[in-house]
């Protein structure tokens, strides 16, 4: 893991030092651009006039000694931001990928049992809209018609803008909520989360159902399955118990990997319902060339991802009895 | 089971859409708050350090400056903070007489000693907008109400810069109470702007509660306020809503009573909805030609005379009907600065005279010319659809224009090297203050880097109108030089202005008092809610 982490932190840094563009342009306003000292002052102030070996040096000794720099654009620590933004990551992504689970698992299930009914191929249409719809446009037309047209769900941001932040214990607004026993706020989070989890479940929803189809189709197809049948057990056993148990080995792999999709559908999700999370926050990272916050991000997101996919080889274990006998 | 499991996942559904749809009615409030849907970009409230639009919205709320603007634009100099000045006679000294009685939001009151420590915080911390204090070489008080600025040169537009919220008065005792400090090594001894960034230590009607950065900024009234009129809301709600899509629906559902960046796209769909109300103004960026006054580069439309013939061949009238709420500029000062010609002072189309000035120029037939633009939107405008009708325009007078969009960049490398013969830009003023129209004049930013129009091939009557006008500090004289700038440039300049778009802003309709300005874009102290 720790090569792996050295590893990305240098492709970041030096795709992030690759564009053809320069912060100075995006962090100056424009009219002191002509100012030289100005722009000396910035450049030394953010270390931007070292050769980059030094200044990928200067990083990774920092980081190492626990400091991941300080962001040109919030003019905090970067460490100080991500305890900012990511609590309302956690919570959406949280919520969305139960969504995602659910929904992808369930639809993959229905579809596979009917195959090539009508409801397969509701179901595959379904999953297509969720793989290649584009996110944004997904999130406004929800916001369109389950906010502004029904009023059924809450707006953009995490709470009605003119409603306060719960006491912050975990920086979950939901759970704060309840631990407050404020359960109108709590009713007011869950209804501004509740669109934009929908929105990106159903983004990771559709991958899964696919998958969840095609390996159960499989299954369903093996001879241990129709000795199930023979022994006189019910369908519902023999689907879940022998079906979907084995089933699941790629899907839960499939998990692992659309935790990354999740993310990149964060970034939008999150700048369309004004979500102040990871995402959006990257996305602003960018765009201003903010070195320190794109490297602080993109480690982040490494040992994030990295630490899923642990989990899910772990996983493996018990759902898999062959891998635990080996 | 089948049926068992989908009915489960049905019931999940709903219970969380229940569950969300019990609160969408609004929480009830006793007080009157405002919230504005912005797509925030700052990274400091502290005025010495801060130089953004989201910042100069805050601070023109919780800080005021010795002398200001009208609400709704910047064409004349009031008094704010100061109530009145006198400029030497060499234009190198200020001196203001500040106002009596006025305090700061913790009850301090203003002293000179307050407007002396944040000029030289604002110079000696070396922050964003730094340099906007560059032409200032000392700040004295004379006594505790008086105060003198000493420039290091004659700078007529330097009451129009005071204006900016840069030059923001702070509380000097507050600042260094919480480590500020206006000493010359304050570059690396000022710790105060973590302090400014929580709170606000200004003389404006309101105060800054709390910012989280790229979430909110909130604004609440200042209990100590010295001026007569009291703002209408009790607190001011800045969310920071990055996506102007998201800003639309946000304004149409009532979550917001106020979106700053919606394209004019946006606001025209909203313009059939009986709860959305629409400002148009004219903005200050203007739209006009370029033409090098090198021969080698500009070739036909170096010349005077064709330069006169392209100025009344476009049809203005066209361009105002294209864009609403655009109005022709009667020159390259933006409409709405001090002293600008507006829609009546403008050129007319007159096609015969341009058709007798091109034959005069030795172009009876026209000629062929490639007119290079970015191709790019700005604010709703397509150059592209102005570079058509443009090119329509002069074919009526023989010029047959070859049109070269360009990637942004790539054509403003090319323009700022004073490379491009044919061009279409546009210009936003850098100082609220007809001194901008400089940029325009022989040997300007724009007239002389970019289209090498100098002292040596200018007419030596614009030279020295422009060599009179650089110096002239009294008010009256300088606004009766810069209607004489403008009709002579008319006459003879390498540009063309000929559209300033309108500036658009929706809101809902139950609130009033709103007016766009150029300076500090939105001042929320002037916003009511009616009914």
């Amino acid at each position: 893991m720790i090569p792996l982490l050295f590893g990305i932190s240098l492709v970041a840094f030096l795709i992030a030092n690759a564009i053809p563009a320069d912060p100075i342009n995006a962090n100056l306003p424009p009219n002191a651009l002509n100012d030289e000292e100005l722009i000396a002052a910035f450049r030394a102030k953010w270390g931007l006039d070292e050769p980059l070996h030094v200044q990928y040096i200067t990083y990774i000794t920092n980081v190492l000694q626990g400091d991941m720099g300080t962001s040109i654009k919030t003019r905090k620590p970067v460490a100080d931001d991500i305890r900012q933004f990511l609590p309302a990551t956690i919570e959406l992504a949280t919520l969305s990928i139960v969504i995602g689970l659910t929904m992808g698992i369930s639809f993959g299930v229905i579809s596979a049992v009917w195959q090539n009914t009508v409801v397969d191929y509701f179901v595959r249409v379904f999953a297509l809209i969720g793989v290649s719809f584009p996110v944004f446009l997904l999130a406004l037309i929800g916001l369109t018609i389950f906010h502004s047209e029904l009023g059924l769900v809450g707006g953009p941001g995490r709470l009605d803008f003119i409603v306060r932040d719960p006491p912050k214990v975990t920086g979950l607004f939901t759970v704060d909520a309840l631990l407050d026993g404020d359960f109108d706020k709590f009713r007011n989070a869950l209804s501004h989360l509740i669109l934009p989890s929908f929105v990106l479940g159903m983004f990771v929803s559709g991958i899964i159902a696919r998958i969840t189809r095609s390996s159960l189709l499989e299954v369903l197809n093996m001879d241990y399955m129709r000795t199930a049948r023979s022994k006189g057990l019910s369908e519902r056993v023999v689907v879940i118990r022998h079906g979907l148990s084995n089933a699941l080995i790629p899907v839960v792999t499939i998990i692992g990997l659309s935790f990354g999709n999740l993310l990149a559908g964060a970034v939008l999700t999150e700048s369309i319902f004004a979500w102040p999370g990871i995402g959006r926050y990257m996305f602003r990272a960018s765009t201003a060339q903010d070195f320190p916050a794109i490297m602080g991000i993109s480690m982040l997101i490494a040992v994030i991802y990295v630490i899923v996919n642990f989990v899910v080889d772990i996983l493996y274990y018990f759902i898999d009895p062959r891998i635990r006998v080996a | 089971m089948l049926h068992v499991r989908r009915g489960v996942l049905f019931s999940l559904l709903m219970a969380l859409v229940l569950l969300g749809g019990l609160v969408t009615g609004a929480v009830a409030q006793d007080e009157q708050v405002l919230v504005i849907g912005h797509a925030e970009i700052t990274d400091s409230y502290d005025p010495a350090n801060g130089f953004t639009q989201t910042t100069g919205i805050v601070n023109r709320a919780t800080y005021q400056t010795l002398v200001t603007f009208p609400d709704a634009d910047a064409s004349e100099i009031l008094p704010l903070l100061a109530t009145d000045w006198t400029i030497s006679e060499d234009g190198t000294q200020y001196t203001f007489n500040l106002r009596e009685g006025v305090t700061f939001s913790n009850g301090d009151p203003l002293t000179a000693d307050d407007v002396v420590f944040s000029m030289k915080r604002l110079q000696n911390v070396n922050g964003n907008p730094s340099f906007l204090a560059d032409p200032i070489v000392d700040v004295v008080a004379d006594d505790d109400m008086t105060v003198t600025f000493t420039l290091e040169s004659v700078r007529p537009s330097f009451l129009a810069e005071l204006a900016n919220t840069v030059f923001s008065i702070t509380n000097a005792d507050e600042v260094r109470a919480n480590g500020g400090t206006d000493a010359a090594d304050a570059e690396e001894t000022d710790t105060a702007e973590d302090y400014l960034n929580q709170n606000s230590a200004g003389t404006g009607p309101y105060i800054l509660e709390s910012w989280t950065p790229q979430e909110e900024t909130v604004l609440v009234r200042n209990p100590n306020y010295w001026g007569e009129d009291l703002p209408f809301f009790d607190r001011v709600l800045i969310v920071n809503i990055p996506e102007a899509a998201t800003q639309k629906v946000a304004l149409e559902s009532g979550d917001i009573d106020l979106a700053t960046d919606l394209s004019p796209d946006q606001v025209a769909e909203l313009a059939d909805n009986p709860d959305i109300s629409v400002f148009i103004g004219p903005g200050n960026i203007h739209h006009f030609l370029i033409m090098n006054a090198d021969p080698e580069i500009g070739g036909p439309v170096s010349d005077p005379l064709v330069q006169r013939a392209i100025r009344l061949a476009l049809d203005y009238d066209g361009y105002t009907d294209l864009w609403e709420g655009s109005i022709q500029p009667g020159s390259d000062l933006a409409f709405g600065l001090a002293g600008a010609f507006g829609p009546d002072q403008a050129l007319s189309r007159d096609l015969d005279t341009a058709r007798e000035l091109l034959a005069e120029a030795g172009f009876p037939d026209g000629f062929d010319i490639v007119m290079t633009y970015p191709d790019l939107t700005f604010g709703g405008i397509p150059f592209a659809t102005n570079a058509q009708k443009i090119q329509a325009d002069l074919a009526e007078v023989g010029i047959n224009v070859e049109l070269n969009p360009q990637d942004f960049q790539i054509a403003l490398e090319e323009y700022r090297e004073g490379d491009q013969g044919f061009g279409y830009w546009l210009w936003g003023p850098d100082i609220n203050d007809p001194a901008d129209l400089l940029s325009f004049m022989p040997g300007g930013k724009v007239a002389g880097e970019r289209l090498n129009w100098n002292d040596d091939n200018a007419p030596p009557e614009i030279v020295a109108l422009r060599d009179q006008f650089a110096v002239e500090s009294d008010p009256e004289r300088r606004l009766e030089l810069v209607a004489e700038i403008q009709t002579a440039l008319q006459e003879t300049s390498p540009t063309a202005p000929f559209n300033q778009p309108a500036v658009q802003i929706a809101f809902r309709s139950d609130i009033e008092g709103f007016v766009w300005h150029p300076q500090w874009l939105l001042d929320v102290a002037l916003l009511s809610r009616v009914g």
